[in-house]
């Protein structure tokens, strides 16, 4: 669709099968709150459209439906060229999750079990944590470069605290009538770990390993659009600096369903992982 | 007594266990004193001189107003409690040690673990104690059959009542096959019905597999209704005041006791003793 063209009409057309129930079986409740927010998110596309054509909402600073629309169909389907900026976004979060939460997690067990060396670097965690990560993209840039290394490095300095601290608050937490009928019983220092202690901690482990994705996947975003080659952010950062509202507004859209997506995944894997719960 | 003379050969003891040794004591209490160090305060006189002996496949019960130190001389037989005390404690001519095999512990709080099914958390003890999968699952399997949890194998602890959780914990402690029982308040947190139908779970479970046991609780009736001895222990300072041997006779059947003539006069006579030994 030019942008010429009514643009309107068609999403009315959508707005009125939807509506009908055309082509959806729509029964249950969960299906008609789905349509529900359909039409919502219909509504505001179709007011955005025709406000952008009328001129009551400048395109240049809010972009619009249809162009947001091409501009994901150019990126995705004919040229294909978010798909690269998507996977070193993705890839640059997946690495810093993995990095930055085995390690939490190894720190949260060591604390755990030296509580003097937890206390010892306690002040120095709160002060490394206290600070704004995303400020130190800049140092991070200039000591691994414009490549995956800086992002990475960004990602597992958010990921890396708050995992720790849910691991060491999952091990602390555990209930001590579990460890005092163990004891009782009998259970080896070993035994108590791997039977009480870690699988007691396992759901608040979980709740910051949920976190910990989302904040890599915020770091690695944030320190692209600060400077890099590739990925999601750096080509944010292209679009806002060239007044490509349209591409703007579908990266900020796309950032959100990664999000969105991401937070999906990792309750399924919790709910597969904790059906006792 | 000579029914309870005959349910003193040993039965499933672990090996090495040897009664005799303890002058055919099960358990063994000379002289016990306890006292807590309170900050800045002197410490606290918590049990004055206790002495009590439990023959093998006897079953005890230890009542008192609330701080009498009940629960402390019991989790001092558990070697749980990190506390120095005069005295001697022998379990089988043993003194207390935290996993003796020889012991099961059971609480008021079931301390099912969540994350394991009514089966897992039924064989967890034999697991701790390094009994093959297989083994311990068939003889948890079975217990759980007892005390009516057969078609809740799989279920896991959320999806218990209350009273469930609890026969599912009298699952785990008899499944260790130890033959001293521990048991504090285990029924403490049940309504008046379910308690009533647990302890005769427990009942029908003790008189197919005796064991020893130690049961402390503040309840009269069930002291009354389950035990062959009820010591009665003063306020603090914990003293024993009373050992009243209950001759109700066995088998029983705890819904039966409510209404039995004999099972209230002794239930009235304890009660005067406890009040005698709570007013000082």
């Amino acid at each position: 669709m030019s942008t010429g063209n009514s643009g309107g009409n068609p999403l009315l057309n959508l707005a009125a099968n939807a509506s009908r129930g055309g082509g959806f079986s729509l029964s249950g409740a969960s299906a008609t709150r789905l349509g529900a927010h359909a039409m919502f998110v219909l509504t505001i596309l179709i007011v955005w459209e025709i406000s952008a054509q009328r001129g009551l909402l400048d395109p240049t600073f809010f972009g619009r439906p249809s162009g947001i629309r091409d501009f994901l169909w150019k990126g995705f389907v004919t040229e294909g060229k978010l798909w690269r900026e998507l996977g070193y976004t993705l890839g640059g979060a997946a690495i810093s999750f993995v990095l930055g939460s085995v390690s939490a997690v190894a720190f949260g067990l060591l604390f755990t079990t030296y509580p003097a060396l937890h206390r010892a670097a306690e002040p120095y965690l709160t002060l490394l944590n206290a600070m704004p990560r995303i400020a130190l993209a800049p140092l991070f840039l200039l000591w691994f470069g414009l490549g995956i290394g800086s992002k990475i490095a960004v990602g597992v300095s958010l990921t890396f605290f708050i995992v720790l601290s849910a691991t060491v608050a999952g091990i602390r937490g555990v209930a001590s009538d579990h460890l005092i009928l163990s004891k009782a019983l009998g259970a080896s220092p070993s035994q108590l770990f791997f039977k009480v202690t870690l699988p007691s901690a396992v759901p608040v482990i979980f709740s910051g390993l949920r976190l910990g994705l989302i904040f890599a996947l915020l770091g690695v975003v944030g320190a692209e659009l600060i400077a890099a080659e590739h990925g999601l952010g750096q080509t944010l950062a292209y679009l806002q600096s060239t007044f490509n509202m349209d591409g703007v507004m579908a990266l900020l859209f796309l950032l959100a369903l990664l999000g969105l997506g991401v937070t999906a995944i990792m309750n399924r894997i919790e709910r597969a992982l904790l059906a006792w719960q | 007594m000579t029914d309870t003379a005959s349910r003193a050969a040993p039965r499933r003891n672990g090996p090495g266990v040897n009664i005799s040794s303890a002058g055919g004591m099960a358990i063994d209490i000379r002289n016990l004193t306890v006292r807590f160090d309170v900050a800045n305060r002197p410490p606290v006189l918590a049990v004055d001189n206790v002495s009590l002996s439990i023959r093998a496949g006897e079953f005890v019960s230890l009542v008192g107003p609330s701080g009498c130190g009940k629960t402390t001389i019991l989790n001092l037989c558990t070697g749980l409690l990190p506390v120095a005390y005069q005295g001697r404690v022998d379990i089988l001519g043993k003194p207390p040690t935290a996993g003796n095999p020889d012991i099961a512990y059971m609480l008021a709080r079931d301390s099912l673990l969540p994350w394991r099914t009514a089966l897992g958390n039924a064989a967890y003890g034999l697991e701790i104690r390094n009994v093959p999968q297989a083994e311990r699952e068939a003889h948890a399997r079975e217990l759980l059959v007892r005390v009516g949890l057969g078609a809740f194998c799989d279920a896991y602890p959320k999806a218990l009542s209350h009273g469930m959780r609890q026969r599912c914990a009298l699952a785990r402690t008899f499944c260790l096959g130890s033959p001293v029982f521990l048991m504090d308040e285990p029924f403490g947190a049940l309504d008046a019905q379910t308690k009533l139908q647990l302890e005769d779970v427990l009942m029908d479970l003790w008189s197919a597999e005796q064991r020893t046991v130690l049961f402390v609780t503040h309840d009269l009736a069930e002291a009354v209704a389950l035990s062959d001895r009820v010591v009665v222990m003063s306020a603090r300072p914990g003293r024993i005041v009373a050992d009243v041997p209950i001759d109700l006779p066995r088998p029983r059947s705890v819904r039966a006791l409510q209404k039995d003539e004999a099972f209230h006069h002794l239930y009235a006579k304890l009660w005067t003793l406890l009040e005698e030994g709570s007013e000082h």
